[in-house]
């Protein structure tokens, strides 16, 4: 989730029962920042999110 | 709050009841009617129902809404016991999957739900309006019975601006929107007779919607082009650049409230709702490469000309409101997993106890 949407993201986990589930925080906003700042983004995200999720 | 009896509070007197209900984020940020078990006892009275009776959760947070917690709601916005049968009918439409509450309330749109009262109930619940300022204040039963759906989304669907309910800005129809039909001065069946109710039967229809856009047009007996150019005029109001329905595929309802002299335009030459229907959705269209100009990623399908309603079904045309030169449009948000579409529920008159006058 973006970082003006982490209430919302808490307030989901916590109303499904799963406070401790971990989330990725980003800069908001995502959409509409160009196709440079979207790759720039992804490279540094989806390994983080891939190693997370291996690790459990 | 969200499961079990509600927990009950207690203040130094009525002033500090209705600050703590304030400071724990229970109000829509108006005074409220303080809830005390008494008055909350007799509402629940009026709805001829047990108070532990679960009509439905409310999503996000997935509160359980039962008449006791329902009728607190309405206490607090200011209900009278008689509009309770209302009010239970509401709750129960809301809360079925097709409306996706929860959805609804989390959506960054300014979406809010739309309450169409038809039938008897109109003059037995309370009397709802639906004549001159049906969307605006001034009358009691629409005013209250809208707000104590509001209440009910905040304190059991847990949904608060910025947190949970995450509307950009949302709007003033999230205070409270509830109408009743014009059924008497309408060309048409009344509005819940298109699902398949009775003339006479009570029910309520509720829709997720966007504020009233105001729509002015001036018809002519004489011109035989008034029926189109006003079917013109509100298609243009449904299908624009900056409306949700022309990008997200088409799928949702839409309203148009008539004032009774636009009605009448169509009644004059034969129109019945389902051509207003078929024909404001072939009308309500817009040039793919315009939209792409504006948000091209929003954009489904590939028709050069997109609909902003493909189902005439979804174009919920009633009437109500003063006469004179404005009809209403309420576009919609388009998104959902049912995609943002109607819901009717019956409206139980026989249940209702009348309680005697204090």
């Amino acid at each position: 989730m973006t970082a003006k949407f982490q209430a919302q993201g808490d307030f989901v986990a916590r109303a499904s029962g799963m406070s401790a589930i971990p989330r990725a925080v980003v800069p908001h906003p995502v959409a509409g920042i160009g196709a440079a700042a979207m790759r720039a983004l992804a490279t540094d995200l989806v390994p983080v999110l891939v190693r997370r999720l291996r690790e459990g | 709050m969200n499961t079990g009896r509600g927990e009950l509070l207690t203040a130094r007197d009525a002033d500090d009841a209705l600050e703590r209900l304030h400071a724990l984020g229970c109000t829509d940020g108006l005074p409220v009617v303080v809830p005390t078990p008494e008055k909350v006892a007799r509402m629940v009275l009026a709805s001829g129902l047990d108070a532990d009776l679960e009509l439905g959760e409310v999503g996000p947070a997935g509160g359980v809404a039962t008449v006791e917690k329902v009728a607190v709601a309405a206490v607090m916005a200011g209900c009278l016991p008689d509009h309770m049968p209302v009010v239970v009918a509401v709750m129960r439409a809301v809360c079925q999957p097709a409306f996706d509450l929860g959805e609804l309330q989390a959506t960054t749109h300014c979406i809010a739900p739309l309450i169409i009262v038809n039938g008897p109930a109109r003059t037995r619940c309370g009397g709802f309006a639906s004549g001159f300022g049906v969307m605006g204040p001034g009358h009691r039963a629409n005013a209250s019975v809208g707000r104590t759906l509001r209440l009910a989304m905040i304190n059991l669907g847990g949904a608060r601006p910025g947190e949970s309910d995450m509307a950009l800005h949302g709007s003033p129809a999230k205070f409270t929107f509830c109408i009743a039909e014009d059924e008497e001065s309408s060309p048409f069946p009344p509005l819940h007779t298109t699902f398949g109710a009775e003339a006479d039967d009570s029910a309520v229809t509720v829709i997720g919607v966007e504020g009233p856009h105001s729509t002015i047009f001036t018809g002519d007996v004489d011109d035989p082009a008034s029926p189109g150019a006003l079917l013109d005029t509100l298609a243009a109001v449904i299908a624009n650049r900056g409306s949700n329905n022309v990008y997200l595929g088409g799928r949702a309802a839409v309203v148009v409230v008539l004032n009774p002299d636009h009605a009448e335009v169509f009644r004059r030459a034969g129109i019945d709702r389902r051509t207003v229907q078929r024909e404001l959705a072939a009308r309500a269209v817009m040039p793919r490469t315009l939209l792409a100009r504006s948000s091209a990623k929003l954009l489904f399908g590939d028709e050069d000309l997109v609909p902003a309603v493909r189902d005439p079904a979804n174009l919920h045309v009633l009437v109500a409101g003063g006469p004179g030169l404005y009809s209403m449009v309420m576009p919609s948000w388009g998104a959902g997993p049912h995609g943002n579409v109607a819901v009717h529920q019956r409206i139980e008159l026989d249940q209702f106890c009348e309680l005697p006058v204090r």
